[in-house]
């Protein structure tokens, strides 16, 4: 399954109106570490198919959403629920860190 | 390089750390999968660069195709913290003078060695403990390679220096001494016989003392298995010399034999079951075992933690 990529404009619709758990992975293509923890969250994604989202977004060409989150570090998850930031990980970790910050919030 | 008997010829060189690395290097080549994997020091995240900030660190290929200042962030270096706690006392001497034969506390030495090889090489840290009725050293937990040479040398000390004859052990008090020093979360291996005078009882809440301060316990309980658990001696009269205390016994062991497997057997018995629930990894080391059994339950231990 494909990871959905967002924009600033359908950020809203996408993320924040959804009625499931869902995690942003900001990447920007440059940048190595990125690449490293997009197998794991295409993994996560076909795992919890139904009960979270996954959605991915570029920050060099969404930059309004990066400010808003204050994003400064990538790769950051963010681990957002019914509208709100719940919590976030910075840098590519291991899958079971990503897991054990998911499963709270479903 | 699999059993502790092979190193005697290697012992000429009074060497540790070669020692330790031949052991290691064997050890490794013969799994067959790599326990190193995920434990390098990686690449983790790029970080927006802040005026004012060191410049060595940024990015500059990332500067030069894209003109964005990042800096380069790794994971942290160390994610382990180890400690080597190694019982000195005189009974760890046995086999005493005894030919093609370790000494427990020289299967200790070895074991601490390449333990440490095997930890600097996955780039944790290590600190070492010795103890005999007081603490002789303790040491902090680094891992450069200046630090692990002294502690190769303090080992050295221990296996090819003289130890006094008649020194006790009070593992359940100074355990607790240790637990109290240890501040952050570490990985505690023990290399001990657990011999001594105190009450049992008071061992083990010193085990649990460690666990309490949620460290990862593992035990090494060291024994020469033929004399001291099966008590094989030939049937003629003995005389028998307790190494702490210079104590001396008469007797002919076919008489004493059941009645000592019996309490002895009591004893492991009663450790292993408390070590089980106080979830320390209890692993019987026999001082003709093979190095392959040491190792591994660190491995495994290791691969547990993260």
């Amino acid at each position: 399954m494909a990871i959905t990529e967002v924009t600033d404009q359908n950020f809203n619709e996408i993320v924040l109106q959804s009625d499931i758990p869902v995690m942003v992975d900001l990447w920007a293509a440059w940048c190595g570490p990125c690449k490293m923890i997009h197998p794991i969250i295409d993994e996560i994604a076909q795992e919890y198919e139904g009960k979270a989202l996954m959605v991915k977004l570029d920050v060099d060409s969404n930059k309004e959403t990066a400010i808003k989150y204050g994003i400064r570090n990538i790769p950051t998850v963010l681990f957002i629920k019914n509208g709100e930031l719940v919590d976030k990980q910075v840098g590519a970790v291991p899958k079971k860190k990503f897991i054990e910050k998911l499963e709270p919030i479903l | 390089m699999k059993n502790i008997d092979d190193i005697s010829e290697l012992k000429q060189f009074e060497n540790l750390e070669l020692l330790a690395k031949l052991v290691v290097e064997g050890f490794i080549t013969g799994l067959h999968k790599s326990p190193f994997h995920g434990f390098s020091v990686e690449f983790a995240e790029h970080r927006l660069y802040n005026t004012g900030e060191s410049i060595k660190n940024i990015d500059w290929k990332l500067y030069g195709k894209t003109d964005k200042m990042f800096v380069k962030r790794y994971e942290e270096e160390t994610n382990l913290r180890s400690r080597i706690i190694i019982d000195t006392s005189s009974s760890m001497l046995f086999p005493y003078k005894e030919k093609h034969r370790q000494t427990k506390l020289m299967f200790s030495v070895y074991c601490a060695a390449s333990l440490i090889h095997l930890l600097r090489k996955q780039r944790d840290a290590v600190g070492l403990t010795l103890f005999s009725d007081e603490i002789e050293l303790h040491t902090q937990t680094k891992m450069s390679s200046v630090h692990s040479g002294m502690l190769y040398g303090n080992l050295n000390q221990l296996a090819f220096g003289d130890i006094p004859l008649n020194k006790k052990s009070k593992p359940a008090e100074l355990l607790h001494l240790i637990s109290d020093k240890i501040h952050k979360r570490s990985l505690v291996i023990i290399f001990s016989d657990m011999f001594s005078t105190e009450d049992p009882e008071k061992l083990f809440s010193a085990l649990q003392h460690l666990k309490h301060n949620k460290h990862e316990v593992i035990l090494f309980h060291v024994t020469d298995k033929e004399h001291e658990a099966e008590f094989k001696y030939h049937n003629r009269p003995y005389k028998f010399i307790d190494m702490e205390t210079g104590e001396t016994v008469k007797l002919n062991p076919n008489e004493v034999r059941d009645y000592y497997k019996n309490s002895s057997g009591q004893f492991y018995n009663k450790l292993k079951l408390k070590c089980g629930q106080y979830k320390i990894d209890f692993i019987q080391a026999d001082v003709k075992s093979n190095f392959k059994e040491i190792l591994v339950p660190y491995l495994i231990k290791r691969s547990k933690l993260h």
